[in-house]
Formats: structure tokens, sequence, C-alpha cells
């Protein structure tokens, strides 16, 4: 809730109400949260890993929808992976993502480059941007949701608090990422 | 006077099948989590529009294309 406002009754009642109904959505979105966090905090070691693994070990082939062949590193997520492939410019790695739809799976590079870290800052720079558009989705859920539960009801202050739980989550994961980075060029 | 009842059927199915969905229904068609919706969106692979308060919907046209039953 704002923390310069008191709410009512009836804004509490439906800030919990509205929790409750949108559980599932907070609760994905805060694993995914952390799970970025976990990406960025590692980076380095990520991209150690996967150069690691790129020189060493040859690695299964993945075949994208595009008909470039990789070569997979190491996961990043049940759905997405560090992999790389030979060029005449040298190794290129890239974050690829295997979607499996119930039609069938979307192999997919989401982002590629010739620095591991590189393509992995770019991967977590998107997934952020990704967190930001599903943060303001929830928000209008939300406003939808309590504009027809609570007609002709001021509930700007309970669609404000789920703004600023989304954010704060967000926003954890980018500080953890600038202290981690500060002074340490990874 | 079979064909009456099928028509009849067949017509109010058409007219329940909804013209737009919300993440949280599109992820459950698609089979994937909500996060997996976003991305798609982000990167453009699947088009939506927004709802009076900005609330995003998919068109049942762009599920079925992913879903490669268009």
């Amino acid at each position: 809730m704002n923390y310069y406002e008191r709410p009512t009754p009836l804004q509490e009642q439906a800030n919990i109400e509205a929790i409750q109904h949108f559980v599932e959505h907070l609760n994905q979105f805060k694993a995914n949260c952390d799970a970025l966090r976990s990406i960025e905090c590692n980076l380095s070691t990520t991209a150690n890993d996967a150069l690691k693994s790129a020189l060493l070990s040859p690695g299964r082939v993945i075949q994208t929808d595009d008909g470039t062949q990789w070569q997979h590193d190491l996961d990043l997520s049940s759905v997405t992976s560090v992999c790389h492939r030979r060029t005449v410019a040298g190794l290129e790695f890239a974050v690829v993502e295997c979607l499996p739809l119930k039609s069938g799976e979307i192999k997919e590079v989401l982002n590629s480059g010739h620095s591991v870290r590189d393509v992995l800052r770019a991967f977590t720079h998107d997934q952020r941007q990704v967190l930001n558009l599903w943060k303001e989705d929830v928000k209008a859920q939300v406003r939808e949701h309590l504009d027809e539960k609570y007609p002709r009801q001021d509930m700007g202050i309970v669609v404000e608090s789920f703004e600023i739980k989304m954010a704060r989550a967000i926003s954890e994961t980018r500080a953890v990422t600038q202290s981690q980075s500060r002074g340490i060029r990874i | 006077m079979e064909t009456i009842p099928k028509t009849e059927e067949s017509q109010a199915t058409k007219a329940t099948e909804r013209l737009a969905y919300s993440i949280q229904e599109a992820a459950d068609m698609l089979g994937v989590n909500y996060f997996s919706v976003y991305r798609l969106i982000q990167r453009n692979k699947l088009k939506v529009c927004r709802a009076l308060r900005g609330k995003l919907l998919v068109p049942r046209t762009e599920l079925l294309k992913l879903l490669g039953t268009e």
C-alpha cells in the first residue's frame, strides 16, 4: 500500500482479494526476477563456463528455425541455453530458446555475438524489458479487475501497491547487478 | 431435417468464439508459462492489441498462427 496514504478498509479488502486473484502472476513474476538476478550475479562465471565448454567439448547440436546449427554449451533456464558455432570470424555465441508449444517446438536465437559476455549482457537486458512489459500488463489487469469488482470506488492505491511490488522486484535485480559490477569489469 | 440443429449449433459456437484472449489464456492454449508469452510478444512473434485500460490481448488468429492450425 501507499506509504503516505492510509487505505480504507474497502481498499485493504480489495488489495487482499486482488493479491489472491493475481497470485499466479505474482509468483511467476517473482520467480523469473530471481532467475534473472541469478544469471546477472553469475554472468562472469557463466561466460567463462560457456567459453570453456565451447573450447573443450563438442556439445549436442541444436538446429534453430532459421536453419543455423549451434552446439549446446550450458542451460540458462529450462527453455534457454548458451550455444556456440564456429564461423570464419571465430567462435560465435548465442542464447537459444527452445520453447515447447503444444503444436511443436520453436527454436530461436535470442541474442548472438562473438563475445559471450556481451551476448549474456544483451540477453539479461532484453529479459528486464520483458519484465517491464509484464509489470505494465498486470497493472492494467488489476485496474480492470478492480473497476469491475468495485465500480465507482477509487482503487488507485491498490493498483499502485501492485506496481510498487513488481517494480521493486525488478529494481532489486538491477541493484544486485550494479553492486556486483561496481569497480569490477565483468 | 437433421442438418438444422447442426447448423444452429455451429452458429452458436461461432457466436461464442472469442476474438482475443488474455495472457493467462494464451499461455494455457500454447502450453507455456506467462514469461514465455511475454517474451514472444516482446520480440513480435506474437502480435497483441490493447484493451481500453491497457491490458494486453492476444488475437485468436495470432494464437492459431503460432499453433499452426490456421
